[in-house]
């Protein structure tokens, strides 16, 4: 069955058009035995969300979304199965030709077979995700070849991290910018203009120019930094090579690094959150903006963050048919919810998702919206082909956190935010917390002069009056009761989830006292997750921070060079503990038995042989070997020839005392 | 009106420290105030509760023997059957110290009726020696929270939260602040090394106690390991894997100390992902044995050095603090105070040690 594009129509949407794109220039790939068909400058991945294909796979209690956040990682089929070079679909451009395999827990053949291929459902790349583990994200544990050096590495190429750049070149200073997207720029055109700023396009194609034009700065777009500590990065780098998409592991290595990753989008908590047909408004306004992707024809919108507003009028004038906003805010205000009403786009305030499921007429979602203050909201079931989630916005502090910073808990605003300065190493743009783009900006450049002692850049969040722009509310949390989905707390990598009451069945209530437990949940918990625990109190706020950086998924990155074990080829013949155990004076001997057999160290030495009391030993083998074997004894039984019993597995053996030990 | 009183505040977080109050107010009859919450819901562990550790010490392993029939019944009350399970902890050693401790473990162990071996199996790197410890007990308390709490509850331990103010004086004495009210503590127990590090004032710092980095690393799941608990004594690593396959490792050194001390020790066939990681101070005694008393001899009492037997060691700790120890349990306490080194001809009970 071949499903509809998932495509808008550029004539009807020029601002979601695909600005990535050329229609003129189709092309076709495989994914496992699959042919996906897309456009040049389509990614792997847009390319196949475009082919209408959104889910990853099943879990026994239900599919998982497709999403640039949540994706496997794929392989050329043709090198075999293996992990050695593995693609992100998310940072590979599509190559006409190319044939690719996914990579799960599992073999990935059991999917590319011709059996496996007829019976795979039609929206789904058919992983089995029930391992505990997630998706394997193989270059994370691949060592980094040697990479390039920079007087400053900036990692993410919004408009913080290119202000960085170009004030760091300016300065002088040689620059590595390391984008993970084939765009620089970042999500700031989401967030539209506020009156007399330049508008987010002209101040992207501005430092755009400006960083192209500068020989001090070298971009690496499609690379993704997994870690980080101060002076190196570790990257994941695409490139296309002769037509051919490869990757490669670096460490890249610099006398300071910035860090303007920007913001992890908030996922509200509710069953079915993580559904097929569920997006985030940054990836859906990103997919649609770069690639023209948009599955569907209705949306429904839910939202803690005004942002969600203008997606949903940029989606209307695309012909997607807009059936709700419900906003977790009471009263919200902004510029753009007063044009989305001049739209006639429905609006419910005060309310949030409880649960989606998938819809009984076999597409989109069921969705069934309550109070935010907890409460039904009678006959309010939706149905729509996408529903797009907002739950604000938490600065990315994976990589300050696995560099070592520290992180708080700010109630007001409901996410972690940094704390204290590191020696080489800043945060820049909303990674350090701010929310305008002109302090993004601002910080971008102040950055640069703290880590290289320049004078400050005033850092001013222009922000407009709360009378007029109601601030974001916390991500939203559903009653636990509502729906049969998981809820998971975050919508990356891991899966992490809601854990609810009724989950245990009343024999195992009966027979264990204890709980699953966080701390030693099996993988890392995002930045996200740990937002997510502070709101449903599995984590007190005042540890958040504590959590987030014991919980970050860590890569090392080498600076420890401690000896692993103590490695001196001879042991001391009376170790410490031994100090004192048989009296003040104890004198080493050789001894030996009549059957002249070997004895283990460790042995105790009795009296005689009926006694087995470990408190009447009066030694022990403290050597044994092919030479001989040597006790310490009590000096009150020291003496040559003595008599003595021998303790071997629970048997007495006779042994004499040869001679003492010089010395000793 | 008259100030309020308790006899004992115990200052602590641990599962040696929640037993103990439990214990002193519920079985002894005393007062007590606790403050300390356990973090172990959402906080990487820092070590693990047994009936076994590196001990080369007869005293103590007779101990031992004595109390884990008691605090196995204990624990099972308070947590039902998952907060104890039953394992094989595997000692392993590669250096040849290391290598001759093992024996010394193993057969001091045997000498008390522990069913020790050689460990024949495989998973161990080469040149290893290992030693399986039969049939110990794993206490798994800081799954069962909220059993604890409750049971701390129904004991009658009143708490302090940690935002509260207890100030401890020199004489071991103190004070704690709860709202409006001020308690008058008749004696202070520092019971975890985050408590002594915060509360015990330079001037009584024990010669005995070094402070030191250590760290615990949780990782992703990997295949079955030889044991469900390793122990190396050569790097001091403790190694607990769990269900689903995850390891919690803890030890000296910073965590990519002992990341790197993990991977040595498992080799390539089980490479893992860190899924967590958390540094700390910790501190150990300079001769390797747990260490109790009033720290300079008139101060708070402390309780430090425990190693992983330390939950373990809980009711014969209580039993001492009301003086209603058995002699050989006042004994061990008596050569195990924290000032031994001060005292002249005290008996050594220098031990390998349970470094972590």
């Amino acid at each position: 069955m071949t499903r509809p594009l998932a495509r808008l129509d550029p004539a009807r949407s020029p601002a979601l058009a695909g600005t990535a794109i050329d229609r003129a220039r189709p092309l076709q790939f495989r994914l496992d035995g699959r042919i996906i068909t897309g456009f040049a400058g389509d990614t792997v991945l847009s390319a196949i969300l475009a082919a209408g294909i959104d889910t990853v796979g099943p879990r026994n209690d239900g599919p998982l979304a497709l999403s640039a956040r949540f994706a496997p990682a794929i392989v050329p089929a043709s090198r075999g199965r293996g992990a050695q070079r593995p693609l992100s679909m998310a940072r590979t451009p599509a190559t006409d030709g190319a044939d690719y395999a996914t990579i799960g827990v599992h073999d990935s053949r059991l999917r590319s077979g011709r059996l496996a291929r007829l019976l795979r459902p039609a929206r789904s790349l058919g992983l089995s995700l029930e391992a505990p583990e997630g998706l394997p994200v193989p270059w994370r544990t691949m060592p980094g070849a040697n990479g390039p050096s920079a007087d400053l590495i900036v990692v993410g190429g919004g408009v913080a991290g290119m202000a960085a750049s170009l004030a760091a070149a300016k300065a002088g200073l040689s620059v590595i910018l390391v984008e993970a997207s084939p765009f620089l720029g970042g999500h700031s055109r989401l967030f539209g203009t506020l009156d007399g700023e330049e508008t987010p396009d002209a101040a992207i194609a501005r430092m755009t120019t400006a960083i192209s034009g500068s020989d001090a700065i070298t971009v690496l777009h499609n690379a993704e930094v997994f870690a980080a500590r101060a002076g190196v990065v570790r990257a994941h780098v695409t490139t296309l090579d002769d037509g051919v998409a490869t990757a490669s592991v670096v460490d890249l290595t610099a006398k300071a690094i910035v860090l303007a990753c920007g913001t992890v989008e908030r996922l509200p908590v509710f069953a079915g959150n993580r559904l097929p047909g569920t997006v985030g408004t940054l990836e859906a306004f990103a997919l649609a903006y770069h690639y023209g992707v948009w599955p569907g024809q209705s949306a429904v919108f839910a939202t803690a963050s005004s942002a969600a507003y203008r997606l949903a009028m940029l989606a209307n004038d695309a012909g997607i048919a807009t059936r709700r906003i419900i906003d977790s805010r009471p009263r919200p205000q902004s510029r753009f919810i007063e044009f989305s009403r001049a739209y006639g786009i429905t609006q419910t305030t005060g309310s949030i998702i409880a649960a989606a499921e998938p819809s009984r007429s076999g597409a989109g979602l069921d969705i069934v919206p309550q109070l935010a203050s907890g409460g039904a909201l009678p006959d309010s079931t939706l149905s729509a082909d996408r529903l797009v989630l907002c739950g604000g916005w938490q600065p990315d502090l994976t990589l300050w956190h696995m560099a070592g910073g520290a992180s708080h808990w700010a109630a007001d605003s409901a996410r972690l935010e940094p704390q204290g300065e590191m020696a080489g190493l800043a945060l820049a743009g909303s990674a350090a917390g701010w929310l305008s783009r002109q302090a993004c900006v601002s910080s971008g450049a102040d950055a640069v002069a703290q880590l290289f002692g320049h004078r400050r850049v005033a850092v001013t969040e222009r922000l407009l009056d709360p009378i007029y722009e109601t601030p974001d509310a916390p991500a939203a949390i559903a009653d636990a009761s509502s729906g049969s989905a998981p809820a998971f707390l975050d919508a990356g990598q891991r899966q992490s989830r809601r854990m609810r009451v009724d989950q245990r069945s009343w024999l195992a209530s009966l027979l264990f006292r204890t709980k699953p437990l966080l701390a030693t949940a099996p993988e890392p918990l995002a930045v996200a997750d740990v937002a997510a625990s502070v709101q449903l109190g599995l984590v007190p706020a005042v540890s958040a921070g504590i959590v987030a950086r014991e919980r970050v998924a860590m890569v090392s990155l080498g600076g420890d060079e401690s000896p692993l074990v103590a490695d001196e080829p001879v042991a001391p013949l009376v170790p410490e503990f031994l100090a004192g155990r048989f009296g003040a004076h104890p004198t080493l001997w050789s001894i030996a038995s009549g059957d002249g057999r070997l004895f283990e160290i460790g042995a105790l030495i009795q009296p005689d042989a009926d006694q087995r009391d470990p408190f009447a030993a009066v030694g022990v083998v403290v050597r044994a070997d092919r030479d001989g074997a040597v006790a310490l004894v009590a000096a009150s039984h020291g003496e040559a020839g003595r008599q003595l019993a021998l303790i071997e597995n629970g048997r007495s053996t006779p042994i004499s005392l040869v001679s003492a030990l010089e010395g000793a | 009106m008259s100030q309020p009183r308790v006899d004992f505040a115990i200052v602590g977080a641990t599962p040696l420290a929640r037993l103990l109050a439990g214990l002193l107010a519920g079985t002894h009859g005393r007062s007590v105030l606790l403050q300390g919450e356990s973090h172990a819901g959402y906080r990487l562990p820092r070590h693990l509760d047994l009936s076994i550790g590196a001990i080369t010490r007869p005293a103590t392993w007779a101990l031992l023997g004595d109390i884990a029939p008691e605090v196995r019944r204990l624990v099972t009350r308070i947590g039902k059957r998952a907060a104890v399970a039953r394992l094989d902890p595997l000692l392993v050693a590669r250096s040849a110290a290391g290598q001759a401790a093992l024996g010394h473990v193993r057969h001091m162990a045997a000498a008390f009726g522990h069913a020790a071996e050689p460990f024949r199996g495989r998973g161990l790197p080469d040149g290893s020696s290992g030693v399986l410890l039969r049939d110990a007990i794993l206490l798994q308390l800081t799954a069962a929270d909220a059993a604890v709490d409750e049971w701390l509850r129904r004991q009658g331990v009143e708490r302090l939260s940690e935002s509260e103010m207890l100030t401890v004086h020199a004489d071991g004495s103190g004070l704690a602040r709860r709202g409006d009210q001020t308690i008058a503590i008749g004696q202070t127990i520092l019971a975890d090394d985050a408590a002594l590090l915060a509360h015990l004032p330079q001037s009584q710092w024990p010669d005995l106690l070094v402070r030191q980095a250590a760290s615990t690393v949780l990782t992703g799941a990997v295949p079955p390991l030889p044991a469900r608990v390793l122990h190396d004594l050569d790097t001091g690593l403790w190694v607990h894997q769990q269900a689903g396959g995850i390891m919690v490792a803890c030890g000296p050194g910073s965590t990519g100390t002992t990341a790197r001390r993990l991977a040595s020790l498992l080799g390539d066939t089980h490479r893992f992902e860190q899924a967590g990681q958390s540094g700390y101070t910790s501190l150990v005694t300079r001769d390797g044995a747990p260490a109790v008393g009033r720290s300079a001899g008139m101060g708070p009492d402390v309780l430090v050095g425990f190693g992983p037997i330390g939950g373990v060691l809980a009711p014969a700790i209580a039993r001492w603090l009301c003086g209603a120890a058995t002699p050989a349990e006042s004994a061990w306490m008596g050569s195990h105070l924290v000032n031994r080194c001060n005292v002249e001809g005290a008996a050594s009970v220098r031990d390998l040690g349970v470094v972590a």
